[in-house]
């Protein structure tokens, strides 16, 4: 590993150090670097975009973002437990629609959702407060899913998350009274400022770091790695799953509820199997072990979509306009997921982060 | 009553076809195949003519059936050796959650590729129109195509059971599927081994997709997805690995999707399928390793 | 020419060296033993000859073709016939349908049908208790018998070497006593060579034939198991390792 700061190094992960009663705070010190750094390259990103002033440019970056959160809120989960998860965008699912039904206009409500209770269809709120509702919502759900979900491991419970995002998505598409069935709710009030999203996307980072250092995080990763001890040292394997699941749900949720703000439209199929596979791409290109992988791993297939769309709106180079055809974007997302599997099966980052101290080797 | 038991025959049918070809690679490869659902549907559209237009212009599809039925079938087959090869072959020695995600972005890429080459409107396509007439048997009348579809999946799980049980490619693939190093170690050829399976995998979603589309008289990218699923969730249910159980969880889920859409009130019926979900949910909390679990799945170095 | 030559072959996962720079060389009809203590690098050795565990270093030659690194179905190919640690039988198949996967891979060979069916019968002749359980479950047999039948599948493949990996693990003495005195009587009627791997000497100088003797990796002695055995050197050898 090369010896130039920033370094990598393996602390957030090491699942030996639950064997000695960790020491919170100093591990906090120790660790508290990575999530501050990954922050400030989320500010640098905003700071670059306010300076650009495009607004095309704007809601790209928005789009970041909201994957930022997404990812992380994926990685609270994946990256801790070891257990591969289909289902998250489920919770991104119940957020948004939390969010719609909060923050429309009631007399708007009244002809779209009639079969909403009517406190529900009075009530309308700013969309900071139904992002929190949403968020608390998904937590919820997902502490009712998890309850079932958490007793299951490997491809059974991978398989059963899958179950459950199909049993979301056949609930939002049918139940027309409420969620408007498959056709586009509309009126969500739409944010075009950068900042609650920048906001929301450190949040979510400082919650899967603190989630990672707490007692909690600690066992869970040291049974990902070693199940069997973890298990004989008393760690409750089902437990501290379920507490991962709740605060990614969580997570997913506020994503989901931001996602409808920063859109203003939202189906049942704008969170499926399309926003599942591009979340879960970012996540294991980036690494799947690691925070800052999560968030890195955003980054770059963000700016990899992009470039992709723009060859696709068409690119004049000298005298020759040329464009790519439609959907080939997705097809180069996918090979390009494929390739870096196949060469670097634990992702970019692997289980490490990053870190400005300097490798105290492994 | 007749037609409730037709309806759950047929519709177990997809699924069981559905659940073979993916435990069929899994059983060799450990690999969850999500791609397959993709297959499926690329042999559908391989009965158009690539075209973006809402009118579907068959080419292909009017083939008749003698020479349309192995052409789907080698479309399958040779898309699933292709996939075989050029990607899955690089992550033998994977984890099965990389091999996972792997063959969930290929799928994606599969996808792309087919709405880049005919858009991702539904068309919809006449198969073989003169099989949706109904016949009467004991007083019922049922579909041709109906009965068409079950015969031809009975003939398909028999004619597969032969070649695994009566064939030395058969043999060598189940001792493959259950110990994968000590059958190389007595000269049973890995790479052979796995793109039979590929292969035979890849024929059954052509197979889906000929009855999927004589069914419905619709070509939509998005069908792969649906059966994949249920597939899927049968395959997991009949215990990984084990076709006799794959084949068993797909009619017991076709069973339960036509019975629930039968007993469920009218209100209840469009959630059907999340019914069927949770009911799947609760099979693997009571049975992890499904109804038959296969014998070697769990340890493999 | 020797029938299998390793010349410093070394063998690593991830950070622990297995096997370090082991060399020797066997000649057709020899047997011969390799024995030690647990995690001595005796059983990775054999998955390496066999091709299913990966070679660090150096070079392994077979009947005159370079195997390194070569696909196990390749090397089984070349007539080296493994019998791994913990038997290994195919227990959904019959005992019949174990045999016949041995067989498989001749089956482009000319004649191979008649070939099979003699084989077969030759093998039923050594372990009559196999053909009582030709429609058997295979998973279905005793220990004792899984020995003899992954001996006869072995067989089944036409080997030039059979090597054996812990035959007497985890079975009852007098069977083990058994499944010896048929692989010698096979030995003497084939022609056979054969390596196999002990944890405890006693076997090799009761039988008779040459001794490796492993311990962390690497070669301690190498000679004639009788002479060795009653020599001060192998006393040495074992003693003071508590793994034994």
């Amino acid at each position: 590993m090369s010896a130039a700061s920033p370094t990598i190094e393996p602390h957030l992960t090491t699942g030996a150090i639950v064997a000695k009663t960790p020491r919170p705070f100093v591990l906090a010190r120790r660790t508290i670097i990575t999530p501050i750094l990954l922050a400030l390259l989320m500010i640098a990103i905003a700071l670059l975009t306010m300076m650009t002033g495009s607004r095309p440019f704007n809601q790209v970056i928005i789009d970041v973002f909201l994957r930022v959160i997404l990812v992380v809120g994926l990685y609270v989960f994946i990256g801790n437990s070891g257990v591969l998860s289909f289902g998250h965008i489920g919770f991104t699912c119940l957020g948004a629609y939390v969010a719609a039904w909060l923050t429309i206009n009631p007399m708007m409500k009244k002809m779209a959702f009639t079969g909403l209770p009517s406190w529900l269809i009075k009530t309308q709120m700013p969309y900071w407060e139904a992002a929190i509702i949403a968020a608390i919502f998904a937590g919820l759900a997902a502490l009712i899913f998890g309850r079932i979900l958490m007793r299951l491991s490997g491809i059974a419970a991978s398989i059963a998350t899958f179950a459950m995002l199909a049993m979301i998505n056949t609930i939002y598409s049918n139940w027309e009274t409420v969620t408007g069935g498959t056709s586009s709710v509309v009126g969500i009030p739409i944010i075009r400022s950068i900042w609650p999203y920048l906001i929301a996307a450190i949040i979510s980072i400082f919650i899967a770091w603190a989630h990672a250092i707490s007692r909690s995080g600690l066992a869970l990763r040291a049974a990902r790695d070693e199940p069997t001890a973890a298990a004989a040292s008393g760690v409750d394997i089902p437990r501290e799953r379920l507490v991962a699941f709740v605060i990614s749900g969580a997570i997913m949720g506020l994503g989901g509820a931001l996602m409808a703000h920063s859109i203003g439209v939202v189906t049942p199929d704008t969170f499926y199997l399309g926003l599942t596979f591009i979340t879960i791409a970012m996540l294991v290109v980036g690494g799947m072990g690691s925070l800052s992988g999560a968030v890195i791993g955003v980054v770059f297939l963000s700016a990899l979509i992009q470039t992709l769309r723009w060859l696709e709106a068409g690119v004049s180079i000298g005298d020759v306009a040329f464009a790519i055809p439609k959907g080939l974007q997705e097809i180069a997302l996918g090979i390009i997921m494929i390739i870096i599997l196949a060469l670097r099966p634990a992702g970019v980052f692997g289980n490490r982060e990053i870190s400005l101290t300097r490798n105290r080797g492994d | 009553m007749l037609q409730i038991l037709f309806d759950a025959l047929s519709l177990g049918s997809l699924y069981a076809l559905g659940a073979l070809g993916i435990a069929l690679i899994f059983g060799v490869m450990r690999l969850v195949n999500f791609a397959h659902g993709d297959v499926i549907a690329f042999c559908v559209f391989a009965l158009l003519w690539p075209s973006t237009d809402a009118m579907a212009i068959v080419f292909a599809g009017q083939l008749p059936w003698y020479l349309l039925i192995p052409f789907v079938l080698l479309c399958g087959a040779g898309l699933s050796v292709l996939c075989e090869i050029v990607v899955f072959r690089r992550f033998r020695k994977a984890n099965p959650a990389t091999m996972m995600i792997a063959s969930f972005a290929l799928g994606f890429v599969i996808r792309y590729f087919l709405l880049m080459l005919f858009s991702s409107r539904p068309k919809s396509i006449n198969l073989l129109p003169e099989l949706s007439q109904p016949v009467e048997i004991f007083g019922a009348r049922l579909p041709l195509l109906q009965l068409i579809t079950i015969v031809a999946t009975m003939l398909i799980l028999l004619g597969l059971t032969v070649f695994l049980r009566r064939t030395r490619f058969g043999l060598e693939m189940r001792a493959a599927a259950e110990n994968f190093s000590m059958a190389r170690m007595l000269g049973v050829r890995a790479n052979r081994v796995i793109m039979g399976a590929f292969a035979l995998s890849g024929a059954l979603a052509g197979a889906i997709a000929l009855i999927f589309v004589a069914q419905t008289g619709t070509a939509d990218i998005q069908m792969g997805a649906a059966i994949m699923l249920m597939a899927f969730i049968a395959t997991v249910i009949g215990g990984l690995g084990s076709l006799a159980g794959a084949v068993l969880a797909g009619f017991l889920l076709g069973a339960a999707s036509v019975i629930m859409q039968v007993m469920l009130p009218i209100d209840a019926r469009p959630f059907r399928d999340a019914f069927v979900y949770g009911a799947v949910i609760l099979v693997l909390l009571f049975r992890p390793q499904g109804l038959i679990s296969a014998r070697g799945t769990k340890e493999r170095v | 020419m020797s029938l299998l030559a390793l010349s410093d072959v070394t063998i690593r996962y991830s950070r622990l060296t297995a096997v370090r720079d082991v060399s020797f060389s066997m000649d057709e009809g020899e047997i011969l033993f390799i024995t030690g203590p647990n995690g001595a690098g005796k059983s990775s050795l054999l998955r390496a000859i066999a091709g299913v565990t990966p070679v660090a270093g150096g070079r392994i030659d077979l009947a005159g073709h370079e195997i390194t690194g070569q696909a196990p179905e390749n090397i089984a190919r070349l007539g080296f016939s493994m019998v791994p640690e913990g038997r290994d039988v195919f227990g959904s198949l019959t005992t019949e349908e174990n045999l016949l996967v041995g067989a498989g891979m001749h089956a482009r060979d000319r004649g191979w049908r008649s070939r099979t069916a003699d084989e077969l019968e030759a093998v039923y002749a050594t372990f009559p208790m196999l053909k009582e359980r030709r429609h058997g479950q295979a998973g279905l047999l005793s220990g004792g018998q899984q020995q003899m039948l992954v001996i006869g599948r072995a067989l089944m493949t036409n080997p030039r070497l059979i090597a054996i990996d812990e035959p007497s693990l985890g079975l009852a003495p007098n069977i083990n006593d058994q499944v010896y005195e048929r692989l010698m009587a096979l030995r003497a009627q084939r022609q056979l060579t054969l390596l196999i791997v002990e944890q405890s000497s006693a076997r090799a100088m009761m039988v008779g034939g040459r001794m490796i003797l492993m311990r962390g990796g690497q070669i301690v002695l190498d000679g004639d198991a009788r002479t060795l055995g009653n020599g001060e050197a192998i006393q040495a050898a074992y003693f003071g390792y508590e793994d034994h």
